[in-house]
């Protein structure tokens, strides 16, 4: 049972990881953070589970609070991006070019 | 436990400035340049308060209530030193620089004061979670002075590279966590380093894969190869001062974080440090690469501080988890530290409004037109190359000898080639200062402001630290 837990955060993990780096709008980019975020929390609780200890349940609260003034940030941002451009295609984006 | 209170003291001044600087902003009456002046007295208090606590071994200030969360050693103390002198002089570049560049507000200050706040806590954090509260007060703090100058476009690029790159490492790092938390029923790093040593490193796959994650998301942090691409964009967007803020503050608080995760076990150290090797070589050879190829100043010392997390990152490769003292990264980290932070602070006051003035021919025949601010630059260039008497030199030549008694002969090597491989781009400025005729006359650049005294300060200080290396 452990292992599916295990397996599903894994999986939402991976899924966060290629949606940042094949997906070109700002706002799904964050979203797919959130979403790989939400993978360890999965993770924490799981293995709290797992060990018969409160700890991985608190720290899962701890990193949802954190994600969420992370996602503040984020939305901040994305609407100043909006503002400059009017869209959030971050191939518009380039004027520093690494 | 008085003496906890009073170790902690430091982060409590810290933290409630930054509190009360964000409350004092909501009145009118305060100017920007009352805001600089509180701020450079915190950083003034909590640098003396700093100072005045001497420590020896490991303290866990208020074990019970903190749950062995916090440890402050010499290590950490010496750390907050750094960060809190770095604190100090960015207040005191911004304060001239916002005197040509009006988008300055009262928050600025608090901002500053209050990723200070997450960098010391990161410097004394022993437990993982902890460690990414820490990483995530600091980084929003700086994600925000970062794109301050809202109506700039490519400030507002270099906050969503930072933003988008700065949350994946942290989502890695939350699941490096996980998965440590998972492979050592623990996240605190001396239980991670008792578990390592009871029942090995290799045989335990959530435990290597997290340690990997965390490994990773440190290393995006430090701009190390091959999650350095970010730092040359966002150091080019945002303000000289944050830059140089950036440059060193972070810098020092991550590899603090850094040395004291990978101190936690021998076992846990060791079968990292042959990674290590080849990033420490890829960085320094990539990040000189790339700083040969750059024409704007701010580009090519962002670039450098790529070459320079190879250093320390050599530094690093040569610990020893027994006896653990980190005098070597906190000299070197210190050298850096005035030299860049000088840097910064000469290129606040000559960049002119809106940093005009971006590239290595804008500076041409400085040396005649200000011939202090040359010379002051100078040393700060010479100390980055690693020349004496600078502390650069002294740097560097810790990092190598440490690196030879680990018995890393061949990291020692490339660190020398890469030493001279970094003259170009540094004797490049020199040259075009004093070597070519003025074409600027430089007058709009502002003298009375508290950026050119700190700049001499700087300056004065590369020379003590390198002639007398035992005060630090």
């Amino acid at each position: 049972m452990i292992q599916s837990y295990l397996t599903v955060s894994i999986l939402l993990f991976c899924i966060g990881i290629v949606g940042v780096i094949s997906r070109r709008n700002v706002f799904t980019v964050f979203m797919s953070i959130e979403l790989m975020l939400n993978a360890a929390n999965l993770a924490f609780v799981t293995f709290a589970r797992l060990h018969q200890t409160m700890d991985g349940h608190v720290l899962a609260l701890i990193v949802m609070a954190v994600a969420a003034a992370e996602a503040g940030l984020a939305l901040a941002v994305v609407i100043l991006l909006h503002k400059h451009k009017g869209q959030l295609d971050t191939n518009v984006f380039s004027l520093l070019k690494g | 436990m008085t003496n906890d209170f009073m170790l902690l003291m430091p982060l409590i001044i810290i933290t409630a400035g930054a509190i009360s600087l964000m409350l004092v902003a909501a009145f009118e009456k305060v100017t920007i340049e009352q805001a600089s002046f509180c701020c450079m007295g915190i950083f003034g208090i909590a640098f003396l308060m700093q100072l005045s606590n001497c420590i020896t071994g490991n303290v866990t200030p208020y074990e019970t209530v903190f749950n062995n969360m916090l440890v402050i050693s010499n290590f950490t103390r010496v750390a907050g030193l750094i960060i809190l002198g770095c604190g100090f002089f960015t207040a005191m570049s911004a304060q001239t620089y916002f005197k040509q560049n009006n988008f300055c507000t009262t928050e600025f200050y608090s901002l500053i004061t209050f990723s200070a706040c997450g960098m010391l806590l990161l410097t004394m954090v022993q437990e993982l979670i902890s460690v990414f509260i820490a990483l995530e007060i600091m980084s929003l703090a700086i994600y925000i002075l970062v794109g301050y100058d809202r109506k700039n476009k490519t400030a507002a690029e270099a906050v969503m590279k930072y933003l988008m790159l700065g949350a994946f490492a942290g989502a890695f790092f939350t699941m490096g966590a996980a998965l440590i938390y998972g492979g050592a029923h623990s996240t605190q790093f001396s239980s991670i380093g008792q578990f390592v040593a009871e029942n090995g490193f290799f045989n335990n796959p959530a435990l290597v894969a997290g340690s990997f994650f965390v490994l990773v998301a440190f290393l995006f942090k430090a701009a190390a190869f091959p999650f350095h691409a970010w730092v040359i964009d966002v150091y080019d967007g945002a303000s000289a001062p944050i830059t140089g803020y950036m440059a060193t503050g972070l810098k020092t608080a991550i590899f603090a974080v850094f040395a004291n995760f990978l101190v936690a076990d021998e076992s846990l150290r060791s079968s990292w440090v042959n990674y290590l090797f080849y990033f420490s070589v890829f960085t320094m050879f990539v990040g000189n690469l790339i700083a040969i190829g750059q024409d704007t100043l701010k580009r090519m010392l962002a670039a450098s501080g790529i070459v320079h997390t190879g250093y320390l990152l050599i530094a690093l490769v040569a610990v020893s988890a027994d006896n653990f003292s980190g005098n070597v990264i906190l000299y070197y980290l210190a050298a850096y530290a005035v030299g860049t932070l000088g840097m910064f602070a000469a290129l606040s006051y000559l960049g002119g409004e809106g940093e005009k003035r971006k590239s290595f021919d804008d500076f041409k025949g400085l040396a005649q037109v200000r011939p202090y601010s040359a010379a002051a630059i100078t040393i700060f260039l010479l100390s980055m190359a690693g020349i004496p008497p600078t502390a650069g030199f002294m740097g560097k030549f810790f990092v190598i000898t440490s690196a030879i008694d680990a018995g890393q002969i061949a990291l020692a090597v490339f660190g020398i080639i890469s030493s001279i491989l970094s003259m170009w781009y540094y004797l490049r400025l020199i040259i075009s200062m004093y070597f070519h005729e003025a074409t600027d006359s430089f007058e709009d650049t502002t003298s009375n402001g508290l950026a050119p005294i700190g700049t001499f300060i700087l300056a004065a200080c590369v020379l003590i630290i390198g002639l007398y290396p035992v005060i630090i």
